[in-house]
């Protein structure tokens, strides 16, 4: 990163899956894949680098819906969302536990329902707006 | 209840294989999101949170066994076991995948069921009383108009888009158990003084960010003119409607803007220059859909119940026979209202055997008759007094037995942001919080009447304006935030509520509403209810009890 970037800000691209409906990232693992796991998700440092790589997802077979960038916040330790929008819908309802990807549990989603860092307005960045 | 004929049926599996085909020609690539979303919303599809939410049309509120248990079968199969019940009297599934609804629609289509008019700008489902045909207090059955409403609106070519959404409400008593004066259009059925059928027609009431109560537009309309006389309105609406301004398009604003006796004398010119022999009902089609509502042969029973007083030595039992249990107009029966809203649940939320157990209650002890309600309950509205003790226990069976209909704990709440794509707080955690402090059943009957509503965003599906209490989401730099209005209400002495003080924090909520409850107690006269009281010494006594803690912005 370059310096007078803040190094606990980050951007992740997340979309909702075409047929399935189920919230996806843009996944670490290769350039085009998605993932419904936030901790599989990639994490880019700049919205330009994100910005990048949702266009080249296009090309994708895996179709999606609604794709826009997130920020992410490293202020604990981990990458979370940064805004509560953002973490529900990385986690499921906090009131059904036992429903979406929180029901598998782990460090990530452990970190993911602690993370008390807000901000709604500032969380989704240039929402890529369908109407 | 009304039956589908074929002409019904076979609109409704139309809809479906049009909507297979446009689903899979979205999913192959030949249509845009741009293209398809239009077309699923009209099937009553969203895109939420975490997925696909279908809302299924549940028309009026009324069930019957068969369908209740359809809907169960599509919660197992096709979702995560529940559905939710909505303000609309509608009934949601939150986890539905694209490429399966055209089989879930599919599925309801064989019984009777479909999605059609759940979203979109055209005329949505009609709400009505939720103890139509057994209320004590009717002029007439209005399920027999909603169902007149229903066919009218139903894919009409005219109406299917609308500046906006159109809701229209209809009661035929004089206490409102159908929120008819928030409704774009509300109907109040009567009786003239020569014993005709009549409407009161309310028109420009509606909540959201402009929220209003409805003003008369007609009196002594009849009934038999009905078709006509909403057409006019709709006319005038679709005409001169506000189509630049997505907050401004509701007819609410256009009443406003124009006046209301402007807005009354053009729909009059609209009204008197309609033929209604092309519009208005024929006596014969009213006498055929009357007929499928005929309340079904009650076996007589004396006037006093011995098992029903005698069950009622049981506390358990009184305290649900006192606040769940309405009379009915036949003698001997009582009307059961089922709350979805036991300490900790999810208000509106019910389990698929849940519904499947409900679906053989109705069929034991109500005709296999249920009901929806816009305060997100269930009804079974025939049952008979001796019965009352063995449905309370079947319903405590399946943990439904809560017994705090219009008490603190059976709130009003949208599904804010734990589902919502529009809601900016959310909306379940804090009814669960707030129904907790009144966990108590003998504080909670103490406090006695008292609607507490919740919305988690602008849009007041939770229908905060409301609320004797209401409660507002509002994102204050990406913190959760709620505002608070009292002095609200839905029922047939409707009010907007008005904002208290500063919003709480989320954990502040619940106790701010105890703290008002507690105000209420020790300021009240007797008789007296908590809005009566609000009303009769404003918000004074009220804001201190709640701002004199709480974390504010």
């Amino acid at each position: 990163m370059t310096s007078g970037v803040r190094t606990d800000r980050a951007t992740a691209v997340t979309a909702n899956a075409l047929g399935g409906g189920e919230v996806v990232f843009l996944a670490s693992s290769s350039p085009s894949a998605w993932t419904a796991r936030f901790e599989d998700a990639a994490i880019f440092d700049s919205d330009v680098a994100a910005e990048a790589a949702l266009s080249a997802a296009a090309a994708s077979d895996f179709k999606v819906v609604d794709a826009y960038l997130i920020a992410l916040d490293n202020s604990a330790g981990v990458w979370t969302p940064l805004s509560l929008r953002e973490r529900i819908r990385a986690l499921g309802p906090t009131t059904e536990p036992q429903l979406g990807p929180q029901a598998r549990g782990g460090r990530v989603v452990e970190a993911l329902q602690a993370a008390d860092s807000a901000a709604r307005s500032s969380g989704r960045i240039r929402l890529i707006r369908r109407r | 209840m009304y039956a589908y004929d074929g002409l019904d049926r076979s609109l409704v599996r139309d809809r479906v294989d049009e909507f297979r085909d446009q689903v899979a020609r979205r999913l192959a690539g030949s249509l845009s999101e741009e293209q398809f979303k239009p077309l699923r919303l009209m099937n009553g599809l969203y895109l939420q949170l975490h997925g696909y939410m279908l809302r299924v049309a549940i028309p009026y509120g009324v069930l019957s066994s068969a369908k209740l248990r359809a809907l169960a079968h599509v919660a197992r199969r096709w979702d995560r076991g529940y559905g939710h019940f909505t303000t609309r009297q509608n009934l949601q599934f939150h986890w539905v995948k694209l490429s399966e609804t055209p089989d879930i629609l599919a599925y309801l289509a064989e019984h009777d069921l479909h999605a059609i008019q759940t979203s979109g700008n055209c005329i949505r489902n009609t709400t009505t009383d939720p103890f139509a045909g057994a209320a004590r207090d009717e002029a007439d059955d209005p399920r027999v108009w909603c169902e007149v409403i229903r066919q009218w609106s139903t894919l009409h070519p005219e109406f299917s888009y609308l500046p906006r959404k159109f809701k229209i409400a209809v009661t035929a008593s004089a206490k409102d158990r159908a929120a008819i004066k928030a409704h774009d259009i509300g109907l109040r059925l009567g009786r003239d003084a020569e014993g005709r059928l009549v409407f009161e027609v309310l028109v420009g009431g509606g909540l959201g960010r402009t929220p209003h109560i409805g003003a008369l537009v007609k009196k002594d309309l009849p009934a038999d003119r009905l078709l006509s006389f909403l057409t006019a309105i709709l006319r005038v609406y679709n005409r001169e409607g506000r189509r630049d301004n997505l907050y401004k398009a509701r007819i609410k604003i256009l009443v406003s803007e124009l006046g209301l006796a402007a807005f009354a004398e053009k729909v009059e010119q609209e009204w008197a220059a309609l033929d209604p022999t092309e519009i208005d009902i024929l006596g014969t089609e009213l006498a055929r859909i009357r007929g499928q509502f005929a309340l079904a042969k009650l076996d007589p029973r004396p006037a006093v119940s011995r098992g029903f007083e005698a069950a009622r030595t049981r506390e358990d039992f009184a305290r649900f026979a006192r606040n769940n249990i309405a009379p009915h107009k036949v003698q001997g029966y009582g009307i059961v209202t089922i709350s979805l809203k036991g300490i900790g649940d999810t208000p509106g939320d019910c389990t698929a055997d849940q519904m499947e157990a409900i679906a053989d209650l109705a069929e034991s002890y109500s005709q296999s008759e249920i009901r929806v309600t816009h305060a997100q309950n269930l009804v079974l509205p025939n049952v008979a007094l001796d019965d009352a003790l063995a449905l309370f226990e079947g319903l405590r069976a399946i943990g439904l037995a809560s017994a705090n209909i219009n008490l603190a704990s059976d709130i009003i709440a949208c599904p804010g942001l734990d589902y919502c794509a529009l809601a900016n707080a959310r909306a379940i955690p804090i009814a669960q919080a707030i129904a907790r402090r009144f966990e108590d059943p003998i504080f909670e009957e103490a406090v006695g009447e008292l609607q507490v509503k919740i919305s988690g965003c602008i849009n007041a599906c939770g229908h905060h304006h409301l609320g004797h209490i209401g409660i507002l989401g509002v994102d204050k730099k990406g913190e959760e935030y709620y505002q608070l209005t009292l002095g609200g209400s839905g029922a047939e002495d409707a009010a907007i509520g008005a904002v208290l003080g500063p919003a709480v924090a989320a954990g502040d909520v619940a106790d701010a509403v105890e703290a008002l409850a507690r105000r209420y107690l020790e300021v009240r006269q007797p008789e007296e209810r908590f809005l009566d009281t609000v009303r009769r010494l404003g918000p004074t006594p009220f804001k201190a009890a709640v701002y004199e803690h709480a974390d504010t912005v």
